[in-house]
């Protein structure tokens, strides 16, 4: 052990209750930080795997029609024109794109998706209801309409061409529960029925309140469509990589491709606009503790005065005596953020079994959380940051004391 | 003198204050100091005494003038050599002991050798036990200082003065504020230490019995010595 090491350690226990004050602003500081990242964090996450769980990670949807360069070089101010696109709806290869697709090792599976509005009825109830057109067998592989069934059985749906799955609060407006029948209304004006042979909960208020099921080739007839698929949703190893796999997948198939972070922009923003406000707000708890520690820090070496001149008498350096306040601060803050740490672990897990109902973006009925390390490791950066800082100011003036000045008194 | 130079010093200048309230301390003080030998610096309150031992003692540099320890001059050193120089070859005991309130009396010991870094934790412990039974404080190695008496407090402050084995003892009235019988004691053994371990002893004090005691007496008066001479003799510098 160094020697600053060791009289920083003795000094330590000195002025313990002030001390104790600093370490419980350190510790609440990380343990706050850590759970609240974890919160906000949880519902996000939630909200991303919910929906690529039904809606996949990439989806390739209407196909544009290629821009050549022309022999004839456009006027300077006709930018407009240059970025638009023409697009035709729906996607007419759909076999060659998804044999060519899975040629690419981030392709776990792909499915495609026959997509319309509909006007849905059951019983005195009806309302506008989008259809999915799905292939049970590649639908399932896909995504997790299989773990998101929460009354009747996927297997029915698949055996039964006029049956569908209906989403969690779209049955419930209308009033519709397993077995009972459902109207949809086709373009043609006329009233198909089916039986609902499943009730699915993805967990996201905008999917599960408008969301049916049902057969692609029933689909494709029931909205009167001329392409066998609108889009082809992905189910990818990396979901990280999905933006640079879009754009990739543009140009190879010149269709429009979209990632889950461009489609979810909106809702990814609020998320972590939340997730940076809440740091905000802990980091000044860590900062309080900050100011805490510079005044322990600073009492401390105003009362080791006659230390710090006994010590400097002796052949201590000043970067010797900047040491013991600097290994003060640093004890403060090892302690401060295991122990914070800990702390955080325990708040996250007690939060996560807080009941709570949430029925609209979300469905949940108890706080989400997500368990990463490097909500602990940045709470840690944080705390070692904002205590270094509190600690190097009265460190330095300690190493700036001139030794004579205490041992002199009053004696020339 | 005989004996090989310790410390010596030529021509030291110093002004304390700023501005008006300026004082010229020392005014071309010279002195040489011998191993084996004991030298008090005498004079009234404020002739700048301390200040010379402040100097000598590489805690504080003079505007003029030169110091040597060892035949070595000190004054172009860095403020991180001097401070190793002083942990080496240099003992400070202070009038009011200065001891580390919160630490034993061994560990009030240590605290020189773990700034110099040569012995292992059990070597400190063994040397300041050794140290602490010299002066009498074999059975005390453990008390917190702050519950020892002021005599064996400034047995403690000799014995950490001597922790590193330097080549210099400065004592800044080491009898200052201890009873008679408390100051003798405390001489006699730091003037056995000095003898039996061939160190060179320069302290300041008002007590007249113990200048008397020494090798050598340098008088002060208004920042110069006035009156160097051999114990017994009066030589006029």
């Amino acid at each position: 052990m160094t020697a600053p090491l060791y009289i920083a350690l003795r000094f330590a226990t000195h002025r313990k209750r002030a001390l104790l004050l600093s370490l419980v602003g350190v510790v609440f500081g990380v343990g706050i930080f850590i759970c609240t990242q974890a919160q906000t964090q949880g519902f996000m996450q939630f909200f991303i795997d919910s929906t690529i769980g039904s809606n996949g990670a990439l989806v390739v949807r209407s196909r544009f029609q290629p821009r050549y360069q022309g022999m004839i070089v456009a006027a300077k101010s006709g930018t407009a024109a240059s970025t638009r696109r023409n697009l035709f709806e729906g996607i007419t290869n759909v076999s060659e794109i998804m044999r060519v697709s899975r040629q690419f090792s981030n392709v776990v599976a792909c499915s495609p998706v026959l997509r319309g509005s509909i006007s849905a009825r059951a019983g005195f109830e009806s309302t506008t209801a989008e259809v999915f057109g799905i292939d049970p067998a590649s639908h399932l592989r896909t995504t997790d309409l299989g773990k998101e069934i929460v009354d009747g059985t996927f297997d029915d749906f698949r055996n039964n061409t006029s049956s569908l799955i209906v989403g969690y609060r779209l049955a419930q407006f209308l009033q519709a529960g397993v077995g009972d029948t459902i109207q949809l209304l086709s373009p043609g004006g006329e009233y198909w029925r089916f039986n609902v042979a499943a009730i699915a909960r993805s967990g996201v208020g905008t999917i599960d309140s408008s969301r049916i099921y049902v057969h692609a080739r029933v689909a494709q007839r029931l909205l009167k469509k001329p392409f066998e698929a609108s889009m082809i949703i992905y189910k990818l190893r990396n979901r990280d990589r999905a933006p640079e796999l879009a754009t990739h997948f543009e140009t190879l198939f010149q269709q429009i491709a979209e990632s889950w972070q461009e489609r979810e922009e909106g809702n990814l923003q609020i998320f972590a606009t939340l997730r940076i406000s809440a740091a905000i707000t802990v980091s000044l708890i860590i900062l309080l503790a900050g100011f805490g520690i510079f005044n322990v820090l600073t009492m401390s070496v105003l009362s080791k005065i006659r230390e710090i001149a006994i010590l400097r008498s002796m052949g201590y350096r000043r970067i010797d005596i900047s040491a013991i306040f600097l290994w003060q601060g640093a004890l403060i803050a090892m302690v401060g953020s295991v122990l914070g740490c800990a702390l955080g672990a325990l708040l996250t897990l007690g939060i996560s079994k807080v009941p709570i109902h949430i029925r609209g973006l979300l469905y949940t009925n108890h706080f989400l959380v997500v368990w990463d390390w490097r909500h602990y490791f940045w709470a840690t950066v944080l705390a070692v940051i904002a205590v270094f800082i509190a600690s190097y100011v009265p460190a330095k003036r300690a190493a700036q004391l001139q030794p004579v000045d205490t041992l002199r008194g009053s004696s020339l | 003198m005989k004996g090989e130079i310790s410390l010596s010093c030529r021509n030291l200048e110093r002004y304390l204050g700023e501005e008006e309230e300026r004082v010229h301390a020392l005014r071309g003080v010279s002195l040489d100091v011998e191993a084996g030998s004991l030298h008090a610096v005498v004079g009234p309150s404020g002739c700048g005494k301390s200040t010379l031992l402040y100097i000598l003692g590489l805690l504080d540099k003079p505007d003029a003038g030169s110091v040597e320890i060892g035949a070595t001059p000190i004054s172009h050193l860095s403020d991180e050599e001097l401070a190793r120089r002083r942990n080496e070859l240099i003992g400070f005991i202070f009038q009011f002991h200065f001891l580390m309130e919160d630490f034993t009396a061994q560990e009030n010991v240590m605290i020189p050798m773990r700034r110099l870094g040569h012995m292992t934790e059990g070597d400190m412990r063994e040397r300041a036990a050794a140290l602490l039974e010299a002066v009498d404080l074999g059975d005390k190695l453990r008390r917190p200082s702050r519950h020892l008496s002021g005599g064996e407090q400034q047995r403690v402050a000799i014995a950490r003065a001597l922790a590193n084995d330097p080549q210099l003892i400065l004592a800044d009235e080491p009898t200052g504020n201890l009873d008679t019988n408390n100051s003798q004691r405390a001489f006699d053994l730091l003037a056995n230490i000095v003898r039996q371990r061939e160190k060179a002893l320069l302290l300041v004090t008002h007590n007249r019995f113990i200048a008397d005691a020494c090798d050598w007496i340098h008088e002060m008066k208004d920042g110069r010595v006035i009156l160097s001479h051999p114990h017994g003799e009066r030589i006029s510098v």
